[in-house]
């Protein structure tokens, strides 16, 4: 279905969703940091800004409780958390390079293992993406195959025209409902034309060729000479639309304490420290090489899908200047 | 916004590639750590060489923002310690070497400073094309004292103009000091909620070289490692406390922060306090003792009631 709304009904919809008790999530400023978070009316929504952090944390937080426990002498109860209680969610304003990761990550939270706290987040949302219209050189979704026009994981789609307002397309039955539920906000579409949208004009990666050469090149002096400089930090990891490791903790005391799922990184030490003391990836070009590995081998190997969907965040934050970008060519002209 | 003139940078590439070069190639380090310039427009990274032909690759330009005497300490372990290392430093990040001696966590004789004159590096690299003015230079370099680094085997032979500039944590520090406890701690609430614990505060510190951080011990677990408020809150005052005194000034842990926290100011605050009550701050001297280190009877013990 395909429909126009205005700047103002746009925000009468957010406004109305919100005041029937619906989560919409939008980027936001955060203490001077653009962040995908809950709004509190339609005022606080910014569209001009790519999130630092990526639009996973709506299904995947950076933290959330899993479980509680409380001992009374020698009784222990232990109490789940019931994935119910997740609120009905709007995620609105969400990239395409965003947008397009979490059908990706789909398929490894419903997978041998289904993870409930995803999954249940994720029927109760509807995604609205929309179109880009700024990247910068650190932008590369054309070069995995996407586009600023991506429709990938979108209920619905809008594409910000000239003279103002929103082309919307609906790709999915939550899409269709959202625009049936508010019809009176929606009209139908007209002749104006989409605003210049963005142009990374990174060329297109040949992932084939790249998975081919990943086969053959777990030993390989490249990974050393890219990862020396590599720090050991997790920021590429937590700010990637498409990563998607947790650690699970207990923090609490004796008496009462909780489970946690936190955010983990592949490129900490601790990320495959064995009990032992042994580390398999004893050093930072083994922890470099397993984030490669899995966004354009293993991931592939497994749900025939990549692991990156070119966003640029990994390269813009990243301490010591390491270029996941950069290496994938790299890899594709050998 | 004014323009910082950095034209003397291309003279210190020149000579930074031409003694670099001649280093290696005689012998005298096995390794030099500098900058490179990287795929993005105007970007720069840290390059180790040892190879006198790859000397040619090193720059320095105002998005050569890196401390790299990271590098040298004993967390960085890509890093062969083996023989006489090359590296180029910015007076900030000598200060910080200084401390390292002073911590006995490197020798002087092993290795080879590259000192470089500078008027300043961008305060931050999300878009690395920009050109340094007064507001694009790192806050850091509006309190530079540390413009041509001494006690080098070389220094460029270059004079950086440098201009007075507002001193932004001064100005940051003393507004935050004027706020109620209250007041000032909802602001470092705000800004903690947004930490995420990838700690690339943490990996980029010069002085953060514990093999194993406190803060990653699970059994006892000693700092709550979830990224909730509770343990940010308590990841960012350890990290500040345990800085007191030794830290350099060179704000990595602020500039890597992909969450933008302003934590320099935590750094520059404990700074303060360490000039009011022991005159310490952080120099080109190496000290064997640091102020909270050592006990003179000249302490202030007011404390003491």
């Amino acid at each position: 279905m395909q429909k126009y709304i205005n700047q103002q009904n746009l925000n009468t919809l957010l406004d109305t969703l919100i005041t029937q008790g619906i989560r919409v999530v939008a980027p936001r400023m955060n203490a001077g940091t653009p962040l995908y978070e809950p709004i509190a009316g339609a005022n606080e929504m910014i569209t001009d800004q790519l999130p630092r952090r990526s639009a996973k944390e709506a299904f995947f937080p950076v933290c959330e409780d899993i479980m509680t426990y409380e001992k009374e002498g020698q009784k222990v109860t232990v109490t789940d958390i019931d994935p119910a209680r997740f609120p009905e969610t709007l995620l609105f304003g969400v990239r395409p390079c965003d947008a397009a990761a979490i059908p990706v990550l789909d398929a490894v939270f419903s997978w041998d293992y289904k993870d409930e706290f995803f999954l249940e987040r994720r029927r109760k949302t509807t995604i609205v993406g929309l179109a880009c219209t700024a990247a910068d050189d650190a932008c590369f979704c054309t070069a995995v195959g996407l586009s600023p026009s991506d429709t990938k994981g979108s209920d619905l789609f809008l594409t910000p025209l000239e003279g103002g307002g929103y082309a919307c397309e609906s790709f999915s039955d939550k899409g269709e409902a959202l625009i049936a539920n508010n019809k009176e906000l929606f009209t139908e579409p007209n002749n104006s034309k989409s605003l210049p949208l963005a142009e990374p004009h990174t060329e297109k990666f040949d992932l084939k060729k790249v998975k081919a050469w990943l086969d053959e090149h777990f030993e390989d002096p490249l990974w050393d000479g890219v990862a020396v400089r590599c720090v050991g930090c997790g920021a590429c990891a937590f700010v990637c639309p498409a990563c998607h490791c947790f650690d699970i903790v207990d923090e609490g005391t004796e008496k009462a304490g909780k489970r946690r799922k936190n955010w983990d990184a592949c490129g900490f030490w601790k990320f495959t420290h064995h009990a032992s003391g042994h580390n398999p990836r004893d050093g930072q070009p083994k922890r470099y090489r397993n984030r490669i590995m899995h966004k354009f081998k293993y991931y592939d190997d497994k749900f025939g899908q990549t692991l990156c969907t070119g966003c640029g965040r990994c390269v813009r934050v990243c301490p010591v200047g390491i270029d996941i970008a950069g290496i994938v060519e790299e890899i594709s002209k050998k | 916004m004014t323009p910082i003139d950095t034209s003397i940078y291309a003279a210190i590439t020149d000579a930074i590639q031409t003694e670099a070069g001649r280093i290696l190639s005689e012998g005298q380090v096995t390794a030099v750590v500098g900058y490179a310039a990287a795929r993005r427009k105007g970007s720069a990274q840290p390059i180790v060489i040892s190879n006198p032909d790859d000397a040619q690759k090193l720059i320095f330009t105002a998005a050569c923002v890196n401390n790299l005497a990271v590098y040298l300490t004993k967390a960085k372990k890509e890093i062969p310690k083996t023989g006489k290392i090359g590296i180029v430093v910015k007076g900030c990040d000598l200060k910080a070497l200084s401390g390292l001696m002073g911590e006995s966590q490197l020798k002087r004789e092993d290795l080879y400073l590259i000192g470089v004159p500078c008027a300043g590096v961008l305060g931050s690299t999300v878009q690395p094309a920009t050109e340094l003015t007064t507001g694009t230079i790192a806050a850091k370099c509006t309190e530079c004292d540390a413009h041509l680094p001494t006690g080098c085997d070389f220094v460029p032979n270059q004079t950086p103009i440098t201009p007075e500039l507002e001193q932004k944590y001064a100005v940051e520090i003393a507004r935050l000091e004027a706020l109620t406890p209250a007041e000032r701690w909802a602001y470092w609430q705000e800004q903690f909620s947004k930490c995420i614990k990838c700690y690339a505060c943490r990996q980029v510190c010069p002085f953060c070289f514990c093999e194993q951080c406190l803060c990653d011990r699970n059994k006892p677990q000693m700092v709550e490692t979830t990224p909730r408020p509770a343990g940010n809150t308590a990841w960012h005052i350890v990290r500040a406390m345990h800085l007191a005194g030794r830290c350099a000034g060179c704000a990595e842990c602020e500039r890597v922060c992909p969450m933008d926290i302003p934590l320099n100011l935590l750094n520059r605050k404990m700074a303060k306090e360490l000039k009011e009550l022991y005159d310490h701050e952080a120099s080109f001297e190496v000290l064997d003792k640091g102020p909270l280190t050592m006990f003179t009877d000249k302490d202030d013990q007011s404390f003491i009631k």
